[in-house]
This record gives structure tokens, sequence and C-alpha cells, in this order.
């Protein structure tokens, strides 16, 4: 068995009296992209809320490096080296470039790496540093995405996890997205992606797993899921016939 | 000799919004993180005048002086007051339970003070209480324009205490997005008791400050916390360099309405003026502000 | 027989009644038993039927359409005024004495004026911008009550010749009326339709308005009745008060106690006001008794306490209490 980085064994998770999520079990493999794929509300982004701390999960576990992540709270998982690119970017509009990345090397084991990171992000977004003195707020869309994946990367994630960064981009920033998460992997970053733009996420993912309503129906290898025309019909549906185009 | 009337009203009125405006910027850094008005704020202010008065009176330590031991010690008691009172209500998505305990904490405090200091107004009597300057033919009390310099050392420091450290950066990320600090990895806690260590050591600033200008009873403190209020509305609510103009702003309102209508319409004015900005401009008056969805 | 009783009883929705129903015949006997002019028990429930009108005016504003009103004092204070005046300047030429039409006439006057105002801050405020528009409001009658002196009387306000005063039987029986009527008046709107529109707000007033629900009229409506059961709690202390000035019908007292026992006893719920009322009304009437000046720190630590430890109140405790023993 390879290092599995990160495991999630049979998780449930609840919103009130409402299952979001059942025996949900995933591994991610150290130095891999991982993609979580499925219709909207299959509870993708449940998953990755539960991983980060800001969902709890009523039943099940979650292993981080052999340690246990479900108590913790959001702050903590960060500590333990997960940085967590939530959906909508979530950036702070009214603070600067600079300062929405200082913020991302806000915990102890990044801090004193911030020139060393900052420098890192200027290379691979040079807009960036062209920017780092404008209000987030004031980006464009690609570029705020290039700021929220620039700002989790300053907490020198072991897991970086991304939540639909290619939603609301034109085409070009899209591909350029999908490239940039291929160059970090390159550079050993282990990846937990999830997508809605199916094709593209496969066509990159050594793991893809696949949610519908809350559970996970099939796992496989990214271009192995890609290749298998009958369960792409069941599972992931039209809408990959539809964004093939 | 009207021009030289007026400028003193406008000049009184600065003087002594600034006293509002440090309230208000409390108001705000609280409200930034917490989405709640602290509404104790006033009463916190006219306690720590008290505290100052009995530091003179008992100890013989001056007002202005009494500062070095009223800040440190009114952001300890802030932040014990958060982790104390209020960590398990930030928590909670229901806002109205903080709300509550504000209200809680203000009946509390005003009634203790009641017991401990009675109803009757105080004051702090100094040397130089009584000190004018004149410059034009305009009167400006030493104490007030003391006030106006420690207020805006204060705001200046509160400024640049949120804009150049890390933590004041993650204060104004909160007010901005809870979830996503605690993303980045920051204790939302901690940046909460920071935002209530400021606030309520702005309340001893302004404390002190008010108990050099005015005389004051513990049944002031609610009618400082709705001022307070109106001037964080007037300078747009979670927006902390408005607040300070806000209570300027106030000042001046007020300062001008009691010298042309009288004193108690002058309230009333200003109740409708922070009725008015609500409804019609709610972002304030100085919003520049991105707006969220 | 017996047993049909019983599980009508415990059937949920008629605990309520059956406990309102058997609550107010009791209070209805009590005054049999006790010597009315001189207990202290009789002023003690009068105190509290009052208490639980407003603080069942405010229930329906805040815990059923969850918009926080912080100016219930600015009705109260009108309540009483109008009843003052009307009894003064013998407006309806009927008997004044606990009359009625005077009753009703005070709690008409809190509605204009919820009315008035509740249109544009219900419209354009949410949450706690409303709570601190209703606090200038507030803030705003006081002043104009201080200062309109030949209708007021100002700070020091009007005198009602108590010599009309004979017995506290009609005041205990009056406020055993009100609050049954406050009681009820809540009771019926929350298990309306209008109730229903109510809580959708109030969980989520985007999707209520997606599912039609004409919000303003609603919120409107719920802070206008609240408006009324304060004003008609007014009206009867001014009976009982006889000198009505700012100080003693305006002051924040008036604001905060319904809130007080609102949330102590459970705020959203029939019965968590009545508990609450009780409570605190308890708690004051010992505290005036025993300790008369720090009595009030007793409540204000008693609100920290039961926000820290139990934000749903004392119904909500035992709903906790039943669900742990499941």
């Amino acid at each position: 068995m390879a290092n599995q980085l990160l495991e999630v064994k049979s998780v449930d998770v609840f919103y009130g009296d409402v299952q979001a999520l059942w025996e949900v079990s995933i591994q991610v493999e150290e130095g891999t992209i991982v993609a979580l794929v499925g219709a909207n509300g299959a509870g993708k982004t449940t998953l990755l809320k539960t991983i980060s701390g800001i969902n709890s999960a009523a039943r099940g576990e979650i292993l981080f490096s052999g340690e246990h992540l479900e108590n913790l709270k959001p702050q903590n998982v960060v500590d333990r080296g997960i940085m967590h690119v939530p959906e909508g970017r979530r950036l702070f509009a009214n603070l600067t470039v600079l300062e929405n990345l200082r913020l991302g090397a806000y915990v102890p084991r990044a801090r004193p790496f911030f020139a060393e990171s900052l420098e890192r992000s200027f290379t691979l977004f040079p807009v960036l540093q062209t920017r780092k003195n404008q209000k987030a707020g004031s980006l464009s869309g690609g570029e705020q995405q290039m700021l929220a994946i620039a700002r989790a990367l300053m907490g020198r994630p072991k897991l970086l996890m991304l939540d639909e960064p290619s939603l609301g981009l034109s085409p070009i920033f899209v591909k350029t997205i999908f490239e940039l998460i291929s160059t970090l992997n390159e550079q050993k970053a282990t990846i937990l992606l999830v997508e809605q733009n199916i094709n593209q996420a496969l066509k990159i993912a050594h793991q893809a797993y696949v949610l519908k309503t809350g559970k996970i129906v099939m796992s496989g290898a990214g271009n192995e899921l890609l290749a298998d025309e009958e369960i792409r019909k069941a599972y992931i549906g039209e809408r990959v016939g539809r964004r093939q185009r | 000799m009207n021009l030289i009337l007026t400028l003193r009203v406008l000049v009184n009125g600065v003087l002594f919004g600034t006293t509002y405006g440090i309230a208000a910027v409390g108001l705000s850094l609280i409200f930034g993180t917490m989405r709640i008005i602290f509404f104790a704020q006033g009463t916190f202010i006219i306690f720590f005048a008290y505290i100052s008065y009995w530091l003179l009176t008992l100890l013989g330590i001056d007002p202005y002086l009494s500062l070095i031991i009223v800040i440190p010690a009114s952001m300890l008691l802030g932040s014990a007051l958060y982790y104390g009172i209020f960590k398990e209500a930030a928590a909670n998505e229901d806002k109205n339970i903080s709300l509550l305990l504000a209200i809680g904490l203000m009946y509390l405090m005003e009634n203790f003070m009641l017991v401990v200091w009675t109803p009757d107004p105080r004051s702090v009597v100094t040397s130089y209480t009584t000190l004018v300057f004149r410059p034009f033919g305009i009167v400006i009390p030493f104490t007030r324009l003391t006030t106006l310099f420690i207020a805006v050392l204060t705001a200046a420091g509160v400024f640049i205490f949120l804009k150049k450290t890390l933590i004041g950066t993650a204060v104004r990320a909160a007010s901005e997005d809870v979830v996503s600090t605690t993303l980045m990895g920051i204790n939302p806690n901690w940046v909460n008791a920071v935002a209530f260590a400021i606030g309520i050591g702005l309340a001893g600033v302004a404390g002190v400050a008010l108990a050099t200008i005015y005389p004051f009873d513990p049944s002031y403190g609610f009618i400082f916390a709705i001022k307070a209020l109106i001037a964080l509305a007037l300078g747009g609510i979670g927006n902390v360099y408005g607040a300070l103009l806000g209570g300027i702003l106030l000042g001046l309102i007020e300062s001008l309405g009691s010298f042309y209508v009288g004193g108690g319409w002058a309230d009333a004015i200003s109740y409708g003026v922070f009725l008015l900005v609500l409804i019609f401009r709610p972002q304030g008056l100085f919003g520049g502000s991105i707006k969220k969805a | 027989m017996i047993d049909k009783i019983y599980s009508y009883i415990k059937d949920k929705r008629h605990t309520n009644i059956f406990f309102t129903v058997l609550g107010a015949l009791i209070f209805a006997i009590i005054p049999l038993f006790t010597d009315v002019e001189a207990s202290y028990l009789i002023y003690f429930l009068f105190l509290t039927f009052i208490h639980i009108v407003i603080a069942q005016g405010w229930n329906l504003i805040a815990g059923y359409a969850g918009q926080i009103s912080l100016g219930q004092n600015a009705f109260f204070g009108l309540g009483a005024y109008t009843t003052a005046l009307i009894w003064l300047h013998d407006i309806t030429k009927t008997g004044y004495y606990f009359d009625p039409v005077v009753m009703i006439l005070s709690g008409l006057a809190p509605v204009v004026l919820a009315i008035i105002i509740g249109i544009p801050l219900l419209s354009r405020l949410r949450g706690d911008y409303f709570a601190f528009g209703t606090l200038g409001i507030g803030q705003i009658i006081i002043v104009v009550f201080l200062k309109a002196r030949a209708i007021t009387g100002g700070a020091d306000g009007l005198h009602i010749p108590s010599t009309v005063y004979e017995s506290m039987m009609p005041y205990y029986y009056t406020g055993l009326l009100l609050a049954l009527f406050a009681i009820a008046v809540v009771y019926f709107i929350t298990r309306s339709r209008i109730g229903f529109a109510l809580r959708a707000i109030r969980e989520d007033e985007m999707s209520a308005a997606s599912h039609g629900v004409f919000i303003l009229k609603y919120k409107v409506l719920a802070f206008a009745v609240g408006a009324f059961l304060a004003g008609i709690a007014g009206s009867l202390y001014a009976y009982y008060l006889f000198h009505i000035n700012p100080d003693s019908v305006l002051n924040m007292n008036w604001l905060f106690y319904p809130i007080l026992m609102c949330v102590l006893g459970g705020t959203g719920t029939i019965m968590g006001p009545v508990i609450g009322a009780f409570f605190m009304t308890a708690i004051f009437s010992f505290g005036d008794v025993y300790f008369a000046q720090t009595h009030p720190i007793v409540s204000g630590v008693l609100i920290i306490l039961v926000m820290k430890f139990m934000p749903t109140g004392i119904i909500g405790l035992k709903d906790r209490i039943l669900s742990r023993g499941k």
C-alpha cells in the first residue's frame, strides 16, 4: 500500500436532520491529484468542509498522516497542513492582495517562510505581484482565483483542497487553472480537487471518486473513469456530453 | 460676534464628538468580528470614568496619568469578558443571544454602579479643570483640547495596529468573513478577544476623557451607548475609520442643535438623523467599502 | 373518564390550554381567600399580569417574527399617557375608571404609532438595524413627552385624581383578564396562517418572500399587535399609578423587562413569557423587600447566566432534559 496522506473512513454527516453524506470513504495518496466529481448537491463540498472541520462528522474517521482530524476545529486542521480553497474563493475583498497572502501564511508553521512563499507565489502568478497593493475585490474573477490558490499555498500545505476552482471563469482561465494544478502536482503537491468540469478534472486526476446524493458510487483511476462510457452516462449524467462540445 | 459664537459652537462640537468617536471605534471593532452591537460599551465608559474618579480621590492619581493603569486594565477586562461570557454565544448562529448578553451586562453594570457610587453625579476636579484657552475669542477648555489630543492619538494607534500588524489584519479579515479566516488557521476566539480588548480599552480611554470634561452618573452609560451607536451608524456600521468621523459629526450636530433649538430637542434631532441614516443610507455617510453579498 | 382527560392533557396541543385554564381558575379564586387590600400576593400577581401582557407582545415580535424591538417602552408609555390624558380631559365622556373603551383606545394609540413607524422601519431594516431603529424611535418619543409640556406635563407628568381608588379587586381581575387575553391573542395568531407566515419569515426571509409571503404585512401586523399589548399594559398600569411621568412609564425597565422575561422563560413559546414573568416578578419583589437596592444587579447576572447556560430559556431547558433522558 502506498503512503496515504489522507484517509476518510465511513463518514456520515448531517445538516440538522438531513443526512448529507453516507459512509463516505476516500483515500488521498501523497503526491497525487484526487478528484471528487458528481452533480450539484452530491455532497462534494460537504466532504471538503468536513475534512477542514467546518462541518463535523457524526460518525467515521478522518486520518491525516495517521492523525485524527474529526474533532479538530478548522484553525487546527490548517495547522496540521491542510489548506482549503473554498467555493466562491472567499477572499477578503477589502484587504489588499498582499494582506490576503500574509494571512495565508498566518499559521506558525508557515509564518517563518513568508518571504520564501511570497516569492514562489509571485513566480507562479506574476500578475499578483503587479497588483499586490490593490484590494482583492478589485481583481478580475480569474485573478481572484489565482489569489485564492496563492493564499492557500502561502500556508505551505501538505494537502491542498480546491473547491470548484474553475467555476465562473472564462475558458482561457479554466485552462490556465487546470494547467496550474498539474504544475503544482509536478512540484510534489498533493491535491484534492472538487470539480463540476468533469472531463478536465478526470484528465489530470490520478484517482477519482464519483459522489451521488451523498454516497460514493464509484472510484478508480481518472483516465479509467473518463474512458468508461457506460459509467459516465449512468453516474455523471449528460453534463459530460454537454461540456465536451 | 456671531461668527465667533458659531465657531465656538463648532469647535466644542468637534472636541466633544471625538469622545463619541473613540467609543464608536470600539463598537465598530466588536461589531466587525462578533456581528453584535455591544450595548454595554457606554456603561463601561462610565465605569472607567468612576475608576478614574476613584484613582484621583483615593490615591491622588491624575486622570491623564491614570490612563497608564486604565488602558491595560480595561483591555484585560475586555478579553476576560469575551472568554468569560461571550465565547459560546459567538460560535452560535443566533446573534440575538450575544445581543441579549450585552444587554444583560449593561443592566448589571449600571445597577452595580448605582449601588457602589449612588445615582448622584460625580465629577473629576483637578487643578486644570477650569483652565481655558482663548484663541481669537473662542473659548477652549484645556481638558477638551487634551481629550481631542488623546482621542486622535488613540485612534491613530488603533488604526496603525489594524493596518500594520498581522493580528490587526486578521481582525479586519474576520470582520469580512469569519469562516474564511478560520480556513487560514486563525482562531476566531483569539480575534474576537482582541476586538473586545481594544473595544473595552477604548471605553477606558473614553471614560477617562469624559470624566475630565463632564459630571457623570451611572444612568449616563445607556445614553452614551446610544450616542456611540448613532456615531457608528453615521460612519457606517463596521467601518472603523468612519466611526471616528461619525462621532465628530454627531458632536457637531448636538452642539449646533442645542445652540439653535435648545437642549432636549437636540437629542431628538440626533435620533432623527440616526433614523434617517439607518433607513436611507445604512452603509453610512462615508461609506466607500465594497459591498458583500 | 379520568384516563380520557389524562390522555387529552398529555396531547401536546392541549397541555398549554389545560394549564392556562387551570391557572386562570386558580388565580380567579385566590382573592376569595386573601385580604385583597393588604395582601402582598395580590400586588405581586397584579404586577405579574401586567408583565405577562407586555412580555407576550414582545414575544410575538421577537420570538415569532424574529424582529428584536427595543421600543416597547415607548408603546407602554404611550398607552399609559393615553389613558391619563383621556381621563383628565374627559374625552370619551364615559366612566373613566377601568373603562374598556379607554383601555382599547390606549392600546390603539400605540398601534397607530407602530404602523406609522413600522412600515418604513420594517421594510428597510433587518436584524440589528431594526433593533436600533426602534431604539431611536423610543428615545425620540421620550424627548417628545418631556418637551410637550403643555400636554404631557413634561418631566413632572400627569396627576390623576387618586381619590377614585377604592379597592385592589378591579385591578387584579382586569390584570388577570388582560393576561389571559394576551396569551390567547398570541396563541391564536401563532396557530393561524399568520403564525405560519411569521415563522417562515423568522427562519428565512428570502425564501418566505419567494413563496409568496407578503413579508412587510405580517411583520407590521406582529409589530402592531405587540404595540397593542404593550399599550393596554401601560393603560392598566396608569390606572394603578395615578401619577404618569416619563420616569415611571417610559423608563428603560419597560424596555428590558419583557425581553428579560421572554428570554428567561423561552422566547418563541406560548408559556415561556408567562413562566418568565412569574419568575422575574418574584425575583424583583423578593429583591425589593429584602435587598432594596441591589436586586437589579441580580437581574443582570440572571440574564447573563441564562443566556450563557440555557439560551433557549426554562422551556428549552425542559426540552433538553427530556431529550437527554431519551
